[in-house]
């Protein structure tokens, strides 16, 4: 845990135009920040890349007769052929709770049960990545983003949820919708002006002096104990001060120059994936933020790659299969092909010390329907030197082990001692090297 | 609803009062004298197993690993002992030593060592974290924060999104598991903001009255509409077949049509291909416009003509529910026919009408050819996620229908038509598809067309009652000033006292600082300068003080940590909070102010009130919930195949069962035995059916007279009980047994160690459950808990998965692909004798539960554990053993009658020591 408090909050107030610490990094030339003179380990990053409706079944998953990494590349990975070292496929991975056919997204990175709650019809748990972002999202403006496609969830196969990510409470997390809102967040200036921003926090500080104001009183009445209990109330108040003084500290600071151009407003499918996937790229290039969820676009996908077929109507292809078939097939090979050339840039950049980015990423790809409504051997791509993974083979785990034990293992693997995710039963060793 | 318990007031006479008075200074000394608790001590004799086994290789000579046992002390007095000892369990355990090849000790040797160090452990574990009789100050925990807003400001709302409060192995109320966040801190607000909202809107809304009736036949319109649509669809797909097929044989499209024909595997394949086909038409022209594949749509259009799919289905379903009579009146519940016909009936509110108490109203009457089981109608809210609210046994017929009466409320959140949508349907036949399947394959193979009716409705009404006149909710009567906008702007000193008064009420009757009001009232002037109306600024500054935490915890100042009496404020709080889950209510804090709260006799009196109070629902249900681990009734699915009657109706019932046995043995001060063992049970008409049990009516649970060779009665014989004991399928004999040892024989075994090699060879083999655990006896590591456990597992078999009595088991093997292969199946009779370790055999279910019921002291020392920890909001450690004593031996003298452990509680010491 990192003590931020010691620095008092107001003192933020003054200087909110001061040097925010900015990787270095070559290929942008940007000058190391006075007080990380020192060489430090690149940070590790994490990436979840989920598709929506799933995959083919007979043409995107390696046999699982050929365990390792002598297994034939499906035709749906084709695409991932040059970085066939690189990545490992797993299978026999599933949420055991999940039963919605027609969510791929919502529980793919929680594993919660939607029925867990007596008296509600829907309640999910915390996603994977917002539980690296509290450790990894420390450092950097934005502790972790949730990115869409600009379309609605639901033509996806995505199910419910503003994005991928779910806090801890197990409430959605709100998402930025498509490429120009990412950009805009990430890179542009806030429109609002500085002072109507500063009255806004200011607000919500008063709020907190309130409450403050009560603790203060309840404590002088406490004995050593329950001092100790209520310091909790006080940490917590603490922690949101902690944000707000982020949200200040970075006020008026110029976000780092683009390094792409702003995205025009209408775009959408292939090309929106392919700009979604520069906008991470160009997040961690200039280390804005280290942990990302995309919730990506299949209706516009199909759309753009001139397919006629609805996308529902595909992913239940196998009674009729012919052009609903074909439509799937050309679906995987399109998000394969997106997904390489993401995994091209991660590697093409070096880190000040020589390392690729590639090599303290850690990516996952997938979701939560296998096809049509199946549920189980949900699809699952881990690539990315971050985690440690095993890479360039064909994982096959006994069938119907819990997709969160590779959540737990992804979280260990970057140096997260969570003891448990979802339905973790404890993390799958075998995806490690 | 909860049928109304008969309340015996004074049962506890002030004879027993005088009692209470020696008990009292009993606990008094006894806590002085903490030093006696029960040591964590390995008897001498296990020294002779280490020094034989151990000591060679970790002994004064060698320390193989850096590890010694020869000067481990037998005595457990530290962590740090307490660790090398674990790794010693663990060791033996896992079976890593003594190595392969060494010499191993004597298996009943070794077994008997394991059991006494697994015990003695828990009972080191458990002075290491005794806390001496400090309890920690708390946080309102979930419920009682939803309480707690409810009691003020007349409002429930759903606290879901807040963490939950369990997991931690400790009761929701213990204080030291209980923590807070900075996120938590801004759900407080924004639920309190809220809460308000709904308070405010509904006192606006008071007197709205709504009402309307819909007569069911109006469902009739839909229904000949929908099937004449199916009718209309398969006339325009059988006449764009026609065309296509016409097309096809043209002499120019011989060759395309012969390459179709080769690949297509039937003729509604054939005219997928419909645009190759020079001149076939495009189905979208026959009126198949849908944004999918309309070839598709129109082919599966046509099968409704067809003997196939829709065809063969469907239309007999269609046909039947047209024949009946008294479609002109009413409607009936159907099964089959899915939605085209009436397989719930909904009705959405408008969204208009306010949130509010609301009531529906159901004219229903059954067919005189219904069967009893199909005479029962589930009521929910939100179809789409189908859980059932209520379950209503119908006594109505077509001729003579029944109204019944179905109370329910709309918040602000009821905003979604799935939210706002009340919909009814016949029990047991929409809970999930796989039960659907079942019953309606059930129906076609005895009418070809599917399940007969069995409901049929004449109308619904839906109603919003008017709650004019009804006073103020406190919170809001506290405040005293006008919130909504039309009122006159308030003036200052007017707005302070207004925080000032609402605050105290928030606080229990803790004045707010001055300074704190002064923040509030900034807070208010604030949001009035950025533009905000007078009911939002106010509303944002009470949802502060209702995040503060002077009302989020429930403070016993003792700046100098010593320990004292509690306050008769504080005293008035414990209680309720304990009772309740909810503050302490007007009597309870004007007899805390006049000091009477502290009279024994008082205190009793208030306790037996509160439990009295319907309020008290709240200590049953999450009490038992929790202490009982019912959470396990969630875990998995039951199968609904193997187990089609237990269906969410019976479900809900057979959860039910335990809150309200426990609700009338509570409310009548019967005795702890009955849940031991009990000559009757308290059933509602849907579980009366379940167990076979005639003569039972409606939807209210009673008490039943068993019959003297009837299973049921007490816990042992409620089928929830049973289904926990298992994972919906088949049984678990262990987890039953264990289950039997911690709760109601207060012999919890040591919890399940790590790392124990499993049993594999057994894999692949026919075996009966008993002798797939007669394994269990084999290994030392297994047979040290097992050979406890087991026994009382086998004594409980002829209960199925789901609760069911039965006298034969089964078992065949199972494929890697999860196919059961019938071939190898294997049935047997049950022998559900056995014996207790070092105790008394028996010959079956009911001698084991004879056994059982003579034990009543060590279930009521269990079930006082449990309300210790409960109620004081701390661990029970070993400090409170003459506290749990006294409470044994006060409620042994009285018949084990259970309020004599409440009594008894509350009046103790440290019930009312900080």
């Amino acid at each position: 845990m990192q003590n931020l408090p010691s620095l008092h909050r107001r003192h933020f107030l003054r200087s909110t135009t001061a040097l925010i610490a900015l990787p270095f990094l070559e290929s942008l030339g940007f000058r190391r920040f006075a007080s990380a003179a020192a060489p430090v380990a690149p940070p590790k990053r994490m990436v979840f890349l989920g598709v929506g409706w799933g995959v083919t079944e007979e043409s995107w998953y390696p046999d699982i007769r050929t365990p390792g990494p002598n297994y034939a590349l499906p035709a749906g990975l084709k695409p991932l052929e040059r970085h066939r070292k690189d990545f490992s496929v797993v299978q026999g991975l599933w949420n055991k709770f999940s039963n919605e056919g027609h969510w791929g997204s919502t529980f793919w990175l929680t594993g919660a049960n939607r029925y867990a709650q007596p008296g509600v019809s829907f309640s999910n748990s915390i996603s994977v990545d917002q539980v690296a972002a509290e450790v990894l999202g420390k450092q950097t403006r934005f502790a972790s983003l949730a990115l869409n496609s600009a379309e609605n969830g639901d033509a996806s196969g995505h199910g419910p949820g503003l994005s991928m990510s779910w806090d801890i409470g197990g409430k959605p997390v709100a998402g930025l919708n498509g490429p120009l809102a990412a950009y805009h967040r990430l890179f542009a200036k806030d429109t609002t002006p500085i002072e109507q921003q500063k009255a806004l926090l200011a607000q919500k500080r008063s709020v907190l002096d309130a409450v403050l104001e009560d603790a203060r009183a309840l404590k002088r009445g406490l004995g050593k104990r329950d001092n100790r209990k209520l310091d909790e109330y006080f940490q917590g108040i603490r922690d949101i001060e902690t944000r707000l003084t982020k949200e200040e500290q970075w006020l008026g600071v110029l976000p780092p120059k683009a390094p792409l151009n702003e995205p025009q407003s209408v775009i959408a499918g292939y090309e929106e994936t392919k700009l979604m996937y520069d906008i991470i790229f160009a997040a961690i290039q200039t280390d804005t933020c280290r942990v990302f969820t995309f919730r990506q676009p299949v209706s516009s996908l199909l759309t753009s790659l001139d397919i006629k077929v609805f996308p529902h109507d595909m992913s239940h292809y196998h009674t009729t299969r012919a052009e609903k078939l074909d439509a799937s097939q050309r679906r995987d090979l399109a998000q394969s092909e997106l997904f390489s050339r993401f995994l091209d840039k991660l590697k093409a950049t070096r880190e000040a010390d020589g390392s690729r980015l590639f090599d303290h990423t850690a990516v996952a790809y997938g979701g939560n329907i296998r096809t049509g409504h199946e549920l189980t051997n949900c699809p699952t791509i881990l690539t990315g030197g971050g985690a440690g993974f095993k890479l360039g083979q064909n994982i096959v785990v006994p069938k119907n082990t819990p997709l969160c034990n590779a959540w737990l293992a992804m979280l260990h693997g970057v140096g997260i001692q969570a003891e448990r995710h979802g339905d973790s039963t404890g993390p799958l060793r075998e995806i490690l090297a | 609803m909860r049928p109304p318990f008969f309340l015996h007031r004074h049962l506890l006479t002030w004879a027993s009062i005088g009692l209470f008075l020696t008990l009292l200074n009993a606990t008094t000394s006894a806590s002085a004298a903490t030093t006696t608790q029960t040591q964590a001590r390995l008897s001498e004799k296990h020294r002779a197993l280490l020094e034989s086994h151990c000591t060679s290789c970790h002994g004064p000579a060698k320390q193989k690993g850096k590890f010694r046992v020869d000067d481990l002390p037998l005595s457990i007095a530290t962590l740090e002992d307490a660790e090398r000892w674990q790794k010693v369990l663990n060791q033996l355990n896992s079976g890593e030593m003594p190595p392969e090849g060494e010499k191993q000790p004597p298996r009943t040797l070794k077994a008997d060592f394991l059991e006494e160090l697994a015990n003695v452990m828990v009972t080191a574990r458990r002075n290491l974290s005794d806390q001496k009789g400090a309890i920690t100050m708390r946080r309102l925990n979930r419920r009682e924060y939803k309480n707690t807003l409810r009691d003020m400001l007349g409002v429930e709302i759903n606290v879901s999104e807040l963490p939950s409060d369990t997991g931690t192995g400790a009761f929701d109320t213990v204080g030291s598991n209980l923590f807070m966040s900075g996120n938590q801190f801004e759900q407080y607000q924004s639920l309190s903001r809220e809460a308000l909202s709904e308070a405010f809107d509904r006192v606006a809304a008071a007197g709205i009255e709504k009402k309307i009736r819909i007569e069911a036949e109006e469902t009739f319109k839909a229904i000949t509409k929908n099937i004449q649509e199916l009718r209309d669809g398969a006339e325009r797909a059988e006449q764009w077949a026609k065309a296509v097929e016409a097309a096809a044989a043209r002499p120019e499209n011989a060759t395309v049509v012969a390459e179709i024909r080769k690949k297509s595997k039937d003729a509604a394949d054939f005219r997928r291909s419909w645009k190759r086909i020079v001149g076939a038409p495009a189905p979208e022209e026959f009126g198949f416009k849908s944004v999918e594949n309309n070839a598709d749509k129109a082919n599966g259009a046509l099968t409704y003509k067809q003997n196939q799919g829709n065809g063969l289905y469907l239309r007999p379903a269609l046909d039947y529910y047209l024949s009946l009579p008294h479609l002109d009146t009413g409607a009936y519940l159907s099964v089959a026919g899915g939605i085209h016909l009436n397989n719930s009936l909904l009705y959405y509110i408008n969204p208009n009408w306010p949130p509010g108490e609301y009531m529906l109203r159901v004219r229903v009457g059954a067919t005189s050819d219904a069967p009893r089981e199909r005479r029962f109608l589930e009521f929910g809210i939100h179809p789409r996620s189908g859980r059932v609210m209520q379950t209503y046994e119908i006594t109505g017929s077509i001729d003579a229908p029944q109204t019944l009466e179905i109370p329910f409320t709309l918040t602000r959140k009821h905003t979604s038509r799935d939210d706002r949508t009340v919909f009814i349907r016949e029990k047991g036949t929409l809970d999930h598809f796989t039960q659907t399947r079942v019953v309606v394959n059930k129906g076609r193979a005895e009418t070809g067309f599917g399940p007969k009716v069995a409901l049929w409705i004449d109308w619904m009404e839906v109603e919003r009652k008017t709650t004019a006149g009804a006073p103020l909710p406190p919170g809001l009567a506290a405040l005293g000033i006008p919130f909504d906008d039309q009122a006159p702007e308030i003036a200052k000193p007017e707005l302070r006292k207004a925080l000032q008064r609402f605050a105290l009420e928030a606080f229990r009757g803790t004045p707010p600082e001055e300074a704190y009001v002064d923040r509030l009232l900034g807070i208010y002037d604030a949001r009035r300068k950025a533009g905000d109306k007078h009911s939002a600024a106010l509303k944002e500054t009470l949802s502060v003080i209702l995040a503060s935490p002077k009302f989020l915890y429930l403070a016993e100042p003792t700046p100098d940590d010593q320990r004292r009496p509690v306050t008769d404020a504080e005293l008035a709080a414990r209680l309720s909070y304990f009772l309740w889950s909810a503050p302490p209510d007007a009597r309870l804090r004007a007899l805390a102010a006049r000091g009477e709260l502290q009279k024994p006799a008082v205190l009793v009196a208030e306790m037996e009130r509160l439990l009295a109070d319907p309020r008290s629902e709240a200590f049953v249900r999450s009490f038992l919930y929790q202490w009982l681990g019912l959470d396990r009734l969630d875990f998995f699915e039951i199968n609904r195949t193997l187990f089609p009657r237990f269906d969410d109706s019976t479900k809900l019932a057979a959860r039910n069962e335990i809150y309200e046995t426990f609700g009338y043995i509570l409310h009548s001060n019967g005795s702890l035995r009955n849940l031991l063992k009990s000559d009757y049970a308290i059933l509602n008409g849907v579980l009366a059916l379940y167990y076979g049990i005639d003569g039972v009516r409606g939807e209210a649970f009673r008490k039943v007279p068993l019959p003297p060779n009837s299973p049921r009665g007490g816990l042992l014989g409620m089928a929830a009980i049973h289904l926990m004991g298992g994972n919906g399928e088949v049984t678990s004999p262990v987890n039953r047994g264990a289950w039997v040892l911690r709760k109601l024989l207060d012999d919890a075994p040591p919890p399940a160690p790590a790392n124990v090699p499993q049993i594999a060879r057994l894999a692949g083999k026919v075996l009966t459950t008993r002798e797939r655990l007669m394994a269990h006896q084999e290994d030392p590591q297994c047979t040290s808990c097992h050979r406890k456990i087991d026994p009382i597992g086998f004594g409980l078999e002829n209960f199925d998965a789901a609760g069911q009595w039965r006298t034969s088991d089964s078992y065949q093997l199972v494929n890697d692909k999860g196919v059961p292969d019938p071939k190898t199946k294997k049935t047997w009779q049950i022998n559900p004798g056995a014996a207790f370790y070092k105790g008394p055999t028996f010959r079956d279910f009911f001698e084991m539960r004879n056994h059982l019921a003579a034990r009543t002291d060590a279930f009521t020392r269990s079930f006082s554990k449990a309300l210790i920890e409960y109620a004081l909001g701390r661990p029970c450690g070993f400090s409170d053993e003459p506290l749990l004593n006294a409470m044994v031996q006060h409620a042994g003298t009285r018949n084990f009658a259970i309020r004599e452990v409440f009594a008894a509680l509350v009046v103790s010491n440290d019930f009312r020591t900080k």
